[in-house]
Formats: structure tokens, C-alpha cells, sequence
């Protein structure tokens, strides 16, 4: 989504910018959905699991975002970069998504509420190290957890994230700091 | 500003290359392509749903406690719980959940997703419930419908019948029944289980019924009853329909479904763990062998040789040739539509734009209902601009 990862590489830019894709959306051309499609379904796939969103709710929880997108992009005033605008639809969503299992799990203590199984782990991450990563990084707070995704996992740079979050970049780097020397506090508890 | 400091020791060793696998987390194609099918249709029916969750939004303490007391009445009262339906079915769903009509026969509209609490219907009620994918079953009285533990639904007593709705390219829809799983793509078909016995009935289109790796294959107005104990195999009374449907027993290597068991499903989870760490090769490695077996896991992993080839490896002829022995394998396999449709954007992004064509007209003709075939056709107009009179 980004231009640059967090490791400072640059990632390739497309052919079409973002501008005229959604000018062309705009325009009513049927293919420039198709190719924001393909330019953001992964990251915004990779996204909402990485901020712990079940893996038997992803596919839903990336095509409300797309519906989002695509309601939202005649509206979408370019003030923002379009990833920006993109990682803020994401976030609120999973963030509501993160609300709605809290709740449902603080019910799931009454005695007479059915126990809902546990989520299913991904079948392509069966063997990786990736799903001991999402149980450390769902110890941190939601907030937390956000800025080291967007950070660590996504690439984005802190002023981005403070757009994204809506929230001054000085508390930006205050969380990633903190979520940092939890995650790693926790990482270091797992290996002892 | 200075970035916080750099990792150090070896949990923050394992943690930096972690994240970096997160990095490379490239979330499953097929699943991704589904929603595009139906943010396609959404699309251009001109039909996006109003958003939700904007109301979250909202900080006054009141709202917020309102919207409390709402989730928790709604999550108390199961019969009118809502779940994991699919976004759009969701919000259409909501507008019909729970409603009740007394005598002669009492009956219910009940919104339900995959892992919900079970459906129950009692002496002279029925009941209406909508699933995933759009599809909905019609329960009769006594009867239970629940979610196994693959999140399908089944229907564990009594008598159901589904109307299921054609579904995305790469996509099919399963009913479990008692040691059964019932497979299709789109129709309309019964099931019924009582102490010993399984029955199905299909109403419209076509449907296998599933045993380990053994099927059989029912058409329109086929009926099939098989029992729920003794032999671990396919054993059924099969009556075909009085038009004269073939009745052939289908074999897993013919047609497979989605489903993934046993040990080629584990090598398949292992090849796509590799291929999310970024080892491509040894990803291919597996596959190639896993794609050796027969079942639903050999007829996914043939199609994913092409995946791997293509994107992992950037061997796009390679990946053409993979598709094309996987469309000599299974010439009626699930992933067949998903595979033309590789095959030809695969040759018009190379620029082999003859037999680009070629597939292009192919597919335009082998399914003339796809959500994809305007895009394929638009493929198609640009392709013979391309290659001229």
C-alpha cells in the first residue's frame, strides 16, 4: 500500500498512480475497480489479520472494507493518500469487529449462553511461526496493536499513522514504543 | 525523530523475522477472488449496501450504552442472534429476523451464519434460515440444523431442504449429515436424517454426497438414502430419475471437492506455509507430489502448481503448462472455471495474445452465465484489436 516498508526498501511503483485510477472510477470506467481491487485486496487482507481478525471472518471483513471504498471514493477528496483513506476504512472496520468478539466473548460467561468454538487457525499458516505472533500481538491493547501493525507489518511511516489513527504522531511513537517492548517482553517470556 | 531501538537478542531475533514473515502474508487467491465476484455484482447491479459500523463512531456515553443493551438482548434471544452471514446477506437479513406466525403451523425466519448456536424447530413448527453465500434451508418440524466443526451446516435430525444459489467460480457449498457431506455448486435439494439413515433428494441441478474419499453423483430428480453406522464406505440406495440421468458412481479423482483430508491435506497446508515464508520452490516441491494423489487435496494442489509458477517463480509458461495438465486431470474439476480463467489472463499478460484468444472464446462459450464474462468479454474486444483483421 505504501511506498516504502519499514526496513527502508523501496517497493515498486505501479504504472497507473492512485489518482488516476480513481479518476477513472469516477469516470465510471469498470476496470479501475478491478485494479484498485487487485492493488488492495491484499493488503487489506493482510491487515485485518494481522489485527486479529479470525480467519473465518477475513473474506467477509475485506469485502465490507471494499464496499466502503467503493461507496466512499466519489466522496474521497484526495487530501490523503489513497492507502491512507484505504488503512483508516480497515482499521475502523476491524476495529468494530474487535468490539463485536469482545463482547460476544464477555457474554459467553453467562451461564446460560451457548460457548461459541474457537476460531479455526488458517491452513496456510498451519506451520508458521505466524500464529504465535498473532497470540503475542493480541496481548497488546487494540490501539497498541494498530500502530506496531501498521508500523512493523504495513510499512506505513508515523505521520501516516497519525492520519490513519487520528492521532498526533508524538502519541503515535509513544504507542509503538510501549507495544514494541511488550511484544518483545512477551517474545522473551514464550522462548524461557 | 529516531526510530525505537533495533532487536538484540534471540526472542527479538525470532520476533524481527516473524514480522517480516507477516510482512509476506499474502492471504488465500481463491478467497480473495470470491469477493471480487461478488463486489462485481454488487458493482454493477449499482447495489452497495449502506455501510455499517459508522455508528461506532458516535461518543455520546448514551448511544454507546443503547447500543450495549441492543448487542446483548440480541445475543440472548438465540433464535434472533446474528452472525457470520456474509456482509451484504447480513444487512438483508436483519431487516427479517425472528418473526413468528402462529397457527396452523408456526414458523420462524432466523438469520443464521456458520459456528451459530443450532436451529431447532418443534412439533408443528418450521422454520426459515438464511446461510452463508446466500443460500437458505427450509426446516420441518423436529428437525436440528447445526455448524460441524468445518463450519458447514448440518442437519443432524429431521428433514431440510436447501436452495442454494450458483456460487463464485472456486466455490462450493456443503451440507454435513450424519457421517455424509453433501456437495454442490447451485440447486435445490432435500435431506433427511432419522436414527439410521441418511436421504437425499435432489429437487434441481446436481450433487455429490461425500464419505471420506468416496462419492456418489445425484441429478435432478435422483433420490439416495445410505446408513448413518456400520461400513466406512459409500454404500447406498441409489434410485435414479425416471428421465433416465445417467447414474454413474462418481470416483474421488473425477470429482473432487473442496474438502481436504488426511495426510495430502497436511503436505497442502505445509507447501502453502512455504509459500507464505517465501520458499516458493520447496512450496512447488510439495505440491508436485501432493498433486501425484487423487481427492480434493491432489485437485488443489495441481492448480496451485500454477499459482506457485507463476507468482512465486515468475515462470508464467510453466505455470500455462501446470494448468493445462490439471484441466487434462480433472476436466470437470471445481477449480476448472478458476483454472481457464489463469490460463487466459496468464497468456494475454505474457502477450501470447492468439491464444489468449483462443481461451478467451473458449470461455465465453463454456460458461456463458459467469459473473466474469464481461470482463473476459472486454479481454476479448481488446485481444482482437490487438491482433488486428
Amino acid at each position: 500500500m505504501n511506498q516504502q516498508n519499514s526496513a527502508g526498501s523501496p517497493r515498486p511503483r505501479p504504472a497507473v498512480d492512485d489518482r488516476a485510477l480513481v479518476e477513472r472510477f469516477r469516470n465510471g470506467d469498470p476496470l479501475a475497480s478491478r485494479a484498485l481491487y487487485e492493488r488492495y485486496s491484499q493488503p487489506v487482507f493482510r491487515f485485518v489479520s494481522s489485527l486479529g481478525v479470525p480467519p473465518e471472518e477475513r473474506e467477509d471483513a475485506s469485502q465490507d472494507v471494499f464496499v466502503a471504498v467503493f461507496r466512499g471514493l466519489k466522496q474521497f477528496r484526495g487530501e490523503a493518500q489513497l492507502s491512507t483513506w484505504i488503512y483508516r476504512i480497515a482499521a475502523r472496520h476491524a476495529s468494530h469487529l474487535g468490539r463485536r468478539r469482545r463482547m460476544r466473548s464477555f457474554l459467553s460467561i453467562l451461564p446460560w449462553h451457548e460457548v461459541e468454538p474457537e476460531p479455526q487457525p488458517d491452513p496456510a499458516e498451519k506451520a508458521s511461526e505466524l500464529r504465535l505472533l498473532d497470540r503475542l500481538l493480541a496481548k497488546l491493547s487494540p490501539k497498541k496493536r494498530m500502530v506496531l501493525v501498521l508500523f512493523e507489518i504495513e510499512g506505513l511511516g508515523v505521520n501516516e499513522i497519525a492520519k490513519v489513527m487520528g492521532c498526533p504522531p508524538n502519541t503515535v511513537w509513544s504507542r509503538l514504543r510501549h507495544a514494541r517492548a511488550e511484544l518483545v517482553k512477551a517474545a522473551r517470556r514464550i522462548a524461557t | 525523530m529516531k526510530r525505537p531501538t533495533q532487536i538484540s537478542d534471540d526472542a527479538e531475533k525470532w520476533l524481527s523475522e516473524t514480522l517480516e514473515a507477516a510482512r509476506q502474508r499474502t492471504g488465500d487467491e481463491v478467497a480473495r477472488r470470491r469477493v471480487w465476484a461478488r463486489l462485481e455484482a454488487l458493482l454493477s447491479g449499482n447495489s452497495l449496501p449502506l455501510l455499517r459500523g459508522r455508528s461506532l463512531a458516535l461518543p455520546a456515553l448514551t448511544g454507546a450504552l443503547v447500543a450495549v443493551g441492543v448487542v446483548a438482548v440480541l445475543w440472548l434471544v438465540p433464535a434472533t442472534r446474528p452472525n457470520h452471514l456474509p456482509a451484504m446477506a447480513k444487512r438483508a437479513a436483519s431487516s427479517v429476523a425472528s418473526v413468528s406466525q402462529p397457527s396452523p403451523v408456526a414458523s420462524r425466519v432466523v438469520s443464521q451464519g456458520s459456528s451459530a448456536t443450532p436451529v431447532r424447530t418443534g412439533r408443528g413448527e418450521k422454520a426459515r434460515v438464511a446461510l452463508l453465500g446466500g443460500a437458505g434451508v427450509d426446516l420441518d418440524a423436529n428437525s436440528v440444523l447445526s455448524w460441524d466443526a468445518e463450519r458447514r451446516p448440518s442437519v443432524e435430525r429431521g428433514q431440510a431442504r436447501f436452495e442454494v444459489p450458483h456460487q463464485a467460480p472456486g466455490a462450493r457449498f456443503a451440507v454435513s449429515a450424519g457421517p455424509y457431506v453433501i456437495s454442490v455448486v447451485g440447486t435445490k435439494f432435500h435431506v433427511g436424517v432419522d436414527d439410521d439413515r441418511v436421504s437425499v433428494e435432489v429437487e434441481q441441478g446436481v450433487v455429490e454426497v461425500w464419505r471420506g474419499a468416496r462419492s456418489v453423483r445425484l441429478v435432478q430428480g435422483d433420490s439416495w438414502a445410505g446408513p448413518i453406522r456400520g461400513l466406512d464406505s459409500m454404500v447406498g440406495d441409489r434410485r435414479p430419475s425416471l428421465a433416465g440421468a445417467s447414474s454413474r458412481r462418481a470416483s474421488a479423482a473425477d470429482s473432487p471437492v473442496r474438502a481436504e483430508n488426511g495426510p495430502a491435506s497436511v503436505e497442502l497446508a505445509a507447501a502453502r506455509s512455504a509459500l507464505s515464508q517465501g520458499r516458493p520452490e520447496d512450496a512447488l516441491t510439495m505440491l508436485t507430489h501432493c498433486a501425484k494423489g487423487v481427492g480434493p487435496a491432489a485437485e488443489n494442489a495441481a492448480y496451485e502448481m500454477g499459482r506457485v509458477l507463476r507468482d512465486g517463480l515468475r515462470r508464467p509458461r510453466a505455470a500455462v503448462t501446470a494448468w493445462v495438465t490439471y484441466r487434462t486431470r480433472f476436466p470437470n474439476g471445481l477449480l476448472r472455471a478458476e483454472t481457464d480463467l489463469s490460463i487466459l489472463e496468464t497468456l494475454a499478460r505474457v502477450g501470447d495474445r492468439a491464444a489468449a484468444l483462443v481461451e478467451v472464446e473458449s470461455f465465453l462459450a463454456r460458461y456463458p452465465n459467469s459473473e466474469r464474462r464481461d470482463e473476459v468479454a472486454r479481454l476479448a474486444a481488446r485481444l482482437r484489436g490487438a491482433t488486428g483483421p
